[in-house]
């Protein structure tokens, strides 16, 4: 067995500041150590008005755990104060247990903080312990919290060891007599069971574990409960230590109430990135990628949102055509649909929805990229323009069957994602091999076969003006050179066309697709018209 | 060569060097254009990549897609996309399709801001040909933007751009001059080019719209009136 203890000695500060905009402390640099997180300035934890949790900042002035609300703003006047809040510690520490269980499926929360994993089963597939805990920093990076990672043979000793900051795989003791030295060595304050006897073992000068091992067991059992005794034979490996592994919830929903009302997009997506860190964690977790989510965003009431309660929340879904588990990418598609959305409201909360995954490989990282890869970010690309252009701006062409030139071309709207969904209308027409072009690329394009189509249609064939059987284009006469050929087509779906097409050149040479109906115009009609230009 | 042996000829000292009588050979890999003539005159053999390419012309329908047409095929048939941003008019997909265009990895933006999706493109390096036309408010300062985020573009970049953009300078290190030369036919005038200035246009036949009798037709001196005449009692 082999524990790693994971402990966040400031997650409820971390999981505060990231309420705060704008400074994000969740960007990509590591966070590894207390200090880092005091860019943001003094800022300290509250509960029932007394100061629970300070940062580097607000300790220099001098603010320290236990005092009063009134004497910390004293000290720090311009100190930001948030309320402790247990379940927004809970939302953060789940997101590390989700990271976590990428590595491992035996992962368990312990109290005060510290998420446990057992990894023996893993080690060789991360290629050993040191590259398989600097893949977790690495992976922890992103969520912005200061860690405290340590080892051990047993899942009460990696606890004790992370929440006293013996860190590194290099601590780890091999042999059980290294262990029990290291044990022995831990003091009764980091023991969960001895929290209520601390004056009476104090008062007995009992400071360490090695301090309780010289007395008798059975008066110790007397005095504190067998509690005590029993957590040191767990972490010794005596005693059974069965811990219930955590299972990741099937969707995935996590809030994140802002300290400051949120006005413009860059404030909003550095809350959003917080909790897009969170659910790329989750989708680790299910092994799987995201196919799509949903941001809401919740407005501060007003007299508008009194009359329409509907209006108090803007709803965002992203759809992806191709699942991802990449934070940047997701980041990068809310980041275009946030800038082009007006805000009703100031926005208070965020929250994101996911239940959309698709269980998938993590892609392998490739020294060279290869088709698939440039196929995907092909794909990341367009999906970009669509979140941004909105799907009917991105169009893909499709042949289809029918003479009509205005029938003739199907536009599919939107990336891949659209494009799987929607149908073609009518046949698509079988280009798969077309004859000539495509075989024919690298000859002679003078010698290709002959264009039939022209390449540009105009949207409403333009009327021409009909001077003695001649069109006129802008005043000028177009010059018949081939035709006509006959299209007559459309009588089953009411669009009925019989027209009679030729190729015009006009007077710089430019050739033009012009037509007239079959039948003679009646008087006052336009007999001819404009429809393409060959390209 | 004049120099002496033992001298290295000056143009090999760095690949950014040419003499002003010689065509500039690209750093960069080209992608031939499918023309021969044109090649010739291009420098380094073809259309340049990892950098914009201008063209100006008077108005639509003088075959630039056509000119276009061998490189952007060769492009989609290697698998790679084929951006087309804010056409003129509505592509004909039987007509692209005819030109060798693999439409499967073809795609049409469009939109009022057309700058942004081209600039993501070039910049992100993943599409394999862009084929812009620029709005007529295109700046010299979006131009050089543009010029800078191509240069990870592995692929051949066109802006499409009006005639009368020829007056004023542009970092585009290519810019051609296309207008029309008859039926099927086109004269490319190198505005700019990394080589000496050449006088005379580059004619060059496209993928034919004409058949040979018409392209005859087409041809021969304006009878305008008559011959339409003609033509169209015998239709």
């Amino acid at each position: 067995m082999l524990w790693i203890g994971i402990h966040l000695p400031a997650l409820s500060l971390e999981s505060f500041i990231a309420t705060l905009a704008p400074e994000p402390p969740t960007d990509e640099r590591v966070v590894d150590d207390l200090d880092e997180i005091d860019l943001v300035g003094p800022v300290a934890l509250i509960e029932r008005h007394r100061i629970v949790a300070a940062n580097a900042a607000a300790r220099e002035c001098g603010v320290r755990p236990g005092q009063k609300r009134a004497t910390a703003l004293a000290l720090a006047p311009h100190m930001r104060l948030g309320e402790a809040d247990p379940a927004r510690d809970d939302a953060a520490l789940m997101a590390v247990a989700h990271v976590a269980m990428g590595f491992t499926p035996a992962v368990s929360l312990a109290g005060d903080h510290v998420v446990l994993a057992e990894v023996q089963a893993s080690l060789r597939y991360f290629g050993g312990l040191p590259r398989l805990l600097e893949r977790l920093r690495a992976e922890l990076a992103p969520l912005g919290h200061a860690l405290r990672v340590a080892c051990a043979p047993t899942a009460q000793g990696a606890q004790w060891m992370a929440v006293g900051g013996d860190v590194g795989a290099s601590t780890f003791a091999n042999t059980r007599t290294d262990w029990r030295g290291r044990v022995a060595a831990v003091p009764v304050t980091r023991m969960a069971a001895a929290a209520p006897h601390l004056p009476a073992l104090e008062a007995l000068g009992l400071a360490t574990v090695a301090d309780l091992w010289k007395q008798p067991r059975a008066g110790l059992t007397r005095r504190f409960g067998g509690e005590l005794l029993a957590d040191i034979d767990r972490a010794l490996g005596d005693l059974a230590d069965p811990r219930t592994a955590l299972q990741p919830a099937p969707t995935f929903d996590s809030r994140l109430e802002l300290f400051m009302r949120a006005d413009d997009s860059a404030a909003l997506l550095t809350g959003a990135a917080v909790l897009l860190n969170r659910l790329t964690a989750w989708a680790t977790a299910h092994r799987g990628l995201v196919a799509g989510f949903e941001l809401r965003l919740h407005h501060e009431s007003c007299r508008k949102m009194l009359e329409d309660p509907s209006s108090r929340t803007t709803v965002l879904p992203i759809g992806l055509g191709e699942p991802v588990s990449d934070t940047a990418h997701l980041h990068a598609l809310l980041r275009e649909r946030l800038q082009r959305l007006p805000l009703a409201a100031s926005v208070i909360e965020l929250s994101l929805h996911c239940h959309a995954i698709t269980p998938g490989a993590p892609p392998n990282t490739e020294l060279f990229p290869s088709a698939a890869s440039v196929g995907e970010g092909w794909q990341r690309l367009l999906e970009r323009f669509e979140a941004r252009l909105g799907a009917h701006n991105i169009q893909r062409l499709q042949p289809v069957a029918d003479h009509r030139p205005e029938c003739a071309t199907s536009v599919r709207q939107g990336g891949e994602a659209a494009s799987a969904r929607a149908r073609t209308l009518g046949t698509p027409l079988n280009l798969a091999a077309p004859a000539g072009p495509t075989a024919t690329a690298s000859g002679d394009p003078a010698h290709w076969p002959r264009i039939k189509r022209p390449v540009w249609l105009l949207r409403e064939p333009q009327p021409l003006r009909d001077e003695g059987g001649t069109p006129l284009l802008s005043g000028k006469p177009l010059w018949l050179v081939a035709g006509p050929e006959r299209i007559e087509a459309g009588w089953w779906d009411g669009g009925y066309a019989a027209r009679d097409y030729f190729i015009a050149q006009d007077n710089e040479g430019a050739l033009l697709w012009v037509y007239r109906f079959r039948r003679a115009p009646e008087v006052g009609e336009v007999g001819w018209y404009l429809q393409g230009r060959f390209g | 060569m004049s120099s002496p042996s033992s001298l290295l000829p000056l143009e090999h000292l760095h690949p950014a060097l040419w003499r002003a009588h010689q065509l500039g050979r690209g750093r960069e890999a080209v992608q031939a254009s499918g023309y021969s003539a044109l090649d010739a005159e291009l420098p380094g053999g073809g259309w340049p990549q990892r950098a914009i390419t201008e063209l100006l012309l008077t108005g639509t329908g003088w075959g630039e897609i056509r000119l276009l047409a061998p490189v952007l095929a060769r492009v989609g048939a290697a698998g790679r996309g084929v951006l087309l941003l804010g056409p003129p008019a509505e592509p004909c997909a039987e007509a692209l399709a005819q030109l060798g265009l693999a439409l499967a990895r073809c795609v049409v933006i469009r939109g009022d801001d057309l700058l942004w999706p081209l600039e993501q493109a070039l910049r992100s390096g993943q599409v394999g040909a862009i084929v812009a036309w620029a709005p007529a408010s295109l700046k010299g300062e979006a131009l050089r933007r543009l010029q800078l985020a191509a240069q990870s573009h592995e692929g051949p970049a066109f802006v499409v751009r009006a005639q009368s953009a020829a007056a004023h300078p542009s970092p585009a290190p290519l810019r051609l001059g296309l207008a029309g030369a008859g039926p099927d036919a086109m004269a490319v005038r190198l505005l700019k080019r990394r080589g000496p200035v050449l006088e005379q246009p580059v004619l060059l036949a496209l993928p034919p719209v004409l058949s040979r009798s018409a392209r005859q037709r087409a041809l021969t001196p304006r009878r305008t009136r008559a011959s339409a005449q003609a033509l169209s009692a015998i239709a």
